[in-house]
């Protein structure tokens, strides 16, 4: 297998956790119209949860149920409590409370984990790598795009064939139009919002094993997922995967190819992307 | 009498040299005092753009530590003296944000903070890498603090913390004034204009393009400006100069001191170097505390401290009741 | 109701604004008070990203503190100047700390950044500054009179860790490097290849990355690909950590033989866990096992105190801290050049075994360590991570060296 190849693989893997990091992000900015810069501070949250659960009770499946929960109702919490009041608001206090709320969440962590990161070991049945000719690629990375993929497709169902689906979509067309309806939009408003955190909450679940948690790990996370979704277009599902797996290849083969500048390749390719399609690959306008 | 001042020169100028002359008497060291003014300079630049034009730009910091290098290089390199280090800073700082700005100005909303943001990245990328210009990592070492010369005679060494305070004193304060003076010009009432309703603007038949891009300029010269002096007092340009992390932190301190006002400016810079100053010695997690700030600023204080101060001055001019906030986008007075 | 809320926000701000102002001042006001006492500053981040080095650093200058009690017959005022992890405050703060107070004692540092600026303003005023950063340029191109420094710089890391591993392992012909891009990554990677060179090896391949780096599974695929006999990690504290966590999962140690060059130590161990560090070499400055007196004694004070092993950065400010002071006796003056002359060439037993201050660079001569992470079940207490393979000390001679000091 060549080395390209490998990289392209390695590349959907990192992809398939940048979809699952964005795909909540972009939901709550089509939906709300509303910036959430603390969205990486869930992933983190999330991170933080499993290994807490797993110092708890040794077990990772536990770990990927009840997290990724925990941190959805935290936000379902605070967009009761607080965010809900600032939807009207201009962008930029939005970004300022949601980077309160991210600055209040990563000092807890450490206050609460310390400052050093935490392991998660690898779940025993997914130890061990698949040889691919000269390399070897983990079980656990092939699992995360597995697992990925089918909650795409969930996901997929929930907004294309369900009522709430459509709600959400007419929603982001127009929100007075769905709330003459006598649709309660506030509450789909918080479960949006709590549905976006669960899957941040779910990225940072299934990275843990794989970087352990580490307190300044959400503020990058938010970097990558505006990257995403600002490349597949804010708001669009498609974008967000398509935008996923394509920054992650672009961050994967450039290892290869400029190593040195494989971190800012995916800045490089946001800002060419902005400039040249103003609403990403399948945003509109 | 007091008429014949010009009103660029009362009011919150005023406020602002009562504060210059206090700020090394409360605060426990001049360079301390110093650190604050570098900041609040900073914030003035971020401020034009933010609070005037509307533009939430997280970039500042490309500017910031460009600033920092092209001063630190041009003393060390060149051996040019003071001022002529600062001007070629400025320039510097004004074209490269010209550039930055013209392009990040084609997009609008999220899609304009995210171009400031990956251009912010990219700066940071350029300067790590590019060692034997920047000092990479280490940062660039043994910047000389030269003595003001003025036409030929030497006004001061700026040896001591308490002189080189009192030279960035005179800085803010002629830059005070002369922002101000923008401000209440028609260049100053487009960019309000602008950022009040940037279509009815453009259908008024205003270039918003260009005045755009020359806040962005302007803002971009007083921050390198700011990044400048703050080499100058370090004798140090460290690289965390360009990192993401001052571009956030300058929006910030612009925030919380109030947008659209420029003596709020001297509150954001004082109240984020005091408070970090006095605050990370005693609880290394007081970053905890300002995201509660930040939170509080948006739930009720969308004029930030300025906005508080403002409140506060109307309620003891009028005993009628005030509305319970400061609307956030009124004009300014200033 | 919102006019309430808007009124306690306002108050709340401004008195936190005062707070601040008030303790900033009132710290000011105490240590004018003490002016009998021998001023000491240890400098080390408590907040921000490095806040864990930090605290134990500190901790183990008040150690030394504690343990010298009295110099000159005078208390010793120990003052903690935080960096923030920032090195920009970090200057201003000490530019402070010696222009209101007179500092001239300094111990500390964790960036790079941070102690070359420290070490020009004290040079500035004539002081004495003793830090464990890694850059060469400490005690190399920008050296001075005033800095010194205890670890280890590049050149003896990986001569004292690169060889003695290719020695033990003589078929292992193929090294790989993974390095980040900067000047202490670049530093470390060209002694690398010289001790490549001589030991006839082959370097198959290198993968630079950035500062910012925290996905390094494309550089490990890159490092599968060469197919080397020994991996050979040249990025250190959290980056490190991560790139082995991920060459965990990709089990790539069943397939080569990982060194760390510049690991941070017993902090590292304790976060990665013996599953990771097992069978890992790692480079070290220090290891609390290390059987000679001064250490044993340090030790025991060590757990006396915080009840814990001593980690490399507690190791570090403590030995400093001390050197500093026993130099202040040994001088009978706070003078600080006669403090430096006394330092310099100074050979005394420190934690390492026999150590000397080199007079030319200012530079210790001291052991590097190469560790090996042992098993689980081979674990006699919680922090007995490794065995010692072998240690040795390797310095650039004056002829080579970079420092030229006026």
């Amino acid at each position: 297998m060549s080395i390209y190849l490998f990289q392209i693989l390695n590349g959907v893997g990192l992809g398939m956790i940048y979809f699952l990091l964005s795909i909540g992000l972009t939901i709550i900015f089509g939906l709300l119209n509303f910036v959430n810069f603390a969205h990486g501070a869930f992933f983190l949250l999330g991170a933080y949860l499993c290994a807490q659960v797993h110092i708890m009770t040794g077990n990772f499946w536990l770990s990927l149920l009840l997290a990724p929960l925990a941190v959805g109702f935290l936000a379902w919490l605070v967009e009761k409590l607080l965010l809900h009041r600032t939807y009207h608001l201009p962008h930029m206090y939005q970004i300022l409370v949601t980077l309160g709320l991210a600055l209040i969440i990563q000092e807890s962590s450490i206050i609460f984990w310390g400052p050093v990161g935490k392991n998660v070991p690898t779940p025993e049945v997914l130890q061990g790598a698949v040889t691919l000719g000269s390399f070897a690629y983990p079980w656990y990375r092939l699992f995360v795009i597995v697992l990925a993929l089918v909650v795409a497709l969930i996901l997929w169902i929930l907004l294309e064939k369900t009522k709430f689906g459509a709600l959400i979509r007419a929603g982001s067309e127009n929100t007075e139009m769905v709330s003459l309806l006598g649709v309660n939009i506030f509450k789909l408003f918080s479960v949006t919002f709590g549905l976006g955190a669960v899957l941040a909450g779910m990225a940072g679940v299934l990275v843990a094993p794989l970087r352990g948690a580490e307190p300044f790990m959400g503020t990058e996370a938010l970097g990558i997922g505006f990257v995403v979704v600002v490349v597949g277009g804010m708001g669009s599902f498609v974008g967000a995967l398509v935008g996923g797996i394509l920054i992650g290849i672009v961050q994967s083969l450039a290892s290869s190819l400029w190593p040195q500048g494989a971190n800012i390749m995916i800045y490089g390719a946001m800002a060419l992307v902005i400039l040249l399609r103003p609403y990403g690959l399948f945003g509109r306008a | 009498m007091i008429h014949r001042i010009p009103i660029i020169l009362r009011g919150t100028t005023i406020a602002s040299l009562v504060t210059l002359i206090l700020l090394p008497l409360v605060l426990p060291s001049a360079s301390l005092a110093t650190e604050v003014l570098i900041f609040a300079i900073a914030v003035l630049g971020c401020n034009l753009l933010l609070g005037y034009t509307g533009l939430l730009s997280f970039g500042q910091g490309i500017f910031f530590g460009l600033g920092a290098y092209t001063a630190s290089l041009c003393l060390i390199r060149l051996g040019t003296g003071l001022l002529s280090s600062l001007g070629i800073a400025v320039i510097a700082g004004g074209v490269v944000a010209a550039a930055v700005g013209s392009l990040s100005i084609r997009r609008r909303g999220i899609y304009f903070v995210m171009l400031t943001l990956a251009f912010s990245q990219m700066a940071y990328f350029v300067a790590s890498t590019s060692k034997d210009i920047t000092g990479g990592e280490n940062g660039l070492l043994d910047v000389p603090r030269p003595p003001l010369v003025f036409f030929g005679m030497q006004i001061s060494s700026l040896a001591t913390g308490s002189a080189f305070y009192a030279f960035v004193a005179v800085i803010f304060i002629v830059l005070y004034v002369a922002l101000r003076r923008v401000i209440h010009s028609p260049f100053g009432s487009t960019l309000l204009a602008i950022r009040e309703n940037e279509e009815r603007a453009l259908a008024v038949g205003y270039n918003t393009r260009y005045f755009k891009i020359m806040a962005f300029a302007m803002s971009g010269g007083i921050t390198a400006l700011a990044g400048a002096l703050y080499a100058i007092s370090l004798h140090f340009a460290p690289l965390s100069n360009i990192e993401f992390v001052m571009s956030e932190q300058i929006v910030l301190m612009t925030i919380i001191g109030g947008t659209g006002s420029l003596y709020g400016s001297l509150l954001g810079a004082g109240f984020m170097v005091v408070a970090g100053e006095a605050l990370s010695a005693i609880w290394p997690r007081w970053m905890l505390l300002l995201g509660i700030i930040l939170i509080a600023i948006v739930m009720f204080m969308r004029g930030g401290l300025w906005g508080g101060v403002e409140q506060v001055m109307n309620r003891f001019r009028s005993r009628k009741p005030q509305q319970g906030q400061a609307p956030p986008l009124e004009v300014p007075n200033d | 109701m919102k006019k309430r809320a808007f009124a306690v926000c306002t108050l709340a701000l401004f008195a936190s604004f005062a707070l601040s102002v008030l303790m900033t001042i009132s710290g000011g006001g105490i240590a004018g008070a003490a002016e009998k006492k021998l001023l000491f500053v240890n400098t080390t981040p408590l907040s921000g990203a490095f806040a864990e080095y930090g605290k134990s650093a500190s901790m183990g200058a008040q150690l030394a503190v504690k343990e010298t009690s009295k110099v000159l017959g005078r208390e010793v005022d120990l003052v903690t100047i935080d960096t923030e992890s920032n090195p920009g405050k970090a200057a201003r703060k000490i530019q402070e700390v010696i222009e209101q107070k007179n500092a001239r004692f300094f111990s500390g540092a964790c960036l790079s950044s941070e102690a070359l600026a420290i070490g020009k303003e004290v040079n500035k005023a004539g002081g004495v500054f003793l830090t464990p950063v890694g850059a060469d340029e400490v005690t190399g191109a920008e050296c001075n009179k005033s800095t010194f420094r205890w670890s280890v710089p590049t050149h003896g890391a990986i001569e004292q860790t690169v060889r003695p591993l290719a020695k033990k392992m003589p078929n292992a012909k193929r090294w790989y490097t993974i390095t980040p891009q900067y000047v202490f990554g670049d530093a470390l990677l060209s002694n690398a290849k010289k001790v490549f060179a001589d030991m006839g090896i082959t370097h198959v391949g290198n993968s630079y990355h950035s500062l910012k780096e925290t996905e390094f599974s494309g550089y490990l695929a890159e490092a599968m690909a060469a197919k080397p006999d020994v991996l050979l990690l040249l990025n250190f504290g959290n980056q490190s950590s991560a790139t082995l966590r991920q060459a965990m999962s990709f089990g790539m140690k069943n397939k080569m033989t990982i060194l760390v060059a510049w690991s941070s130590g017993l902090d590292q161990f304790r976060s990665l866990g013996s599953e990771i560090t097992e069978g890992v070499y790692w480079g070290a400055q220090y290891w609390h096992t290390v059987n000679n007196p001064e250490n044993k004694a340090f030790v025991a004070l060590t757990k006396k105190h915080f009840s814990t092993n001593p980690t490399y950065p507690l190791a570090a400010d403590y030995i400093e801290t001390k050197l500093i002071l026993n130099a202040i006796s040994a001088a009978n003056t706070d003078d600080p050049a006669k403090v430096i002359s006394r330092l310099e060439g100074l050979k005394y037993k420190g934690l390492t075994g026999d150590e000397e201050i080199r007079a030319f660079d200012h530079q210790v001569i001291k052991d590097y360590y190469l560790l090996l992470g042992k098993k689980k079940s081979g674990m006699k207490d919680g922090d007995d991570f490794v065995d010692i393979v072998s240690s040795g000390k390797s310095f650039v001679s004056q002829k080579d060296s970079a420092c030229k000091m006026k």
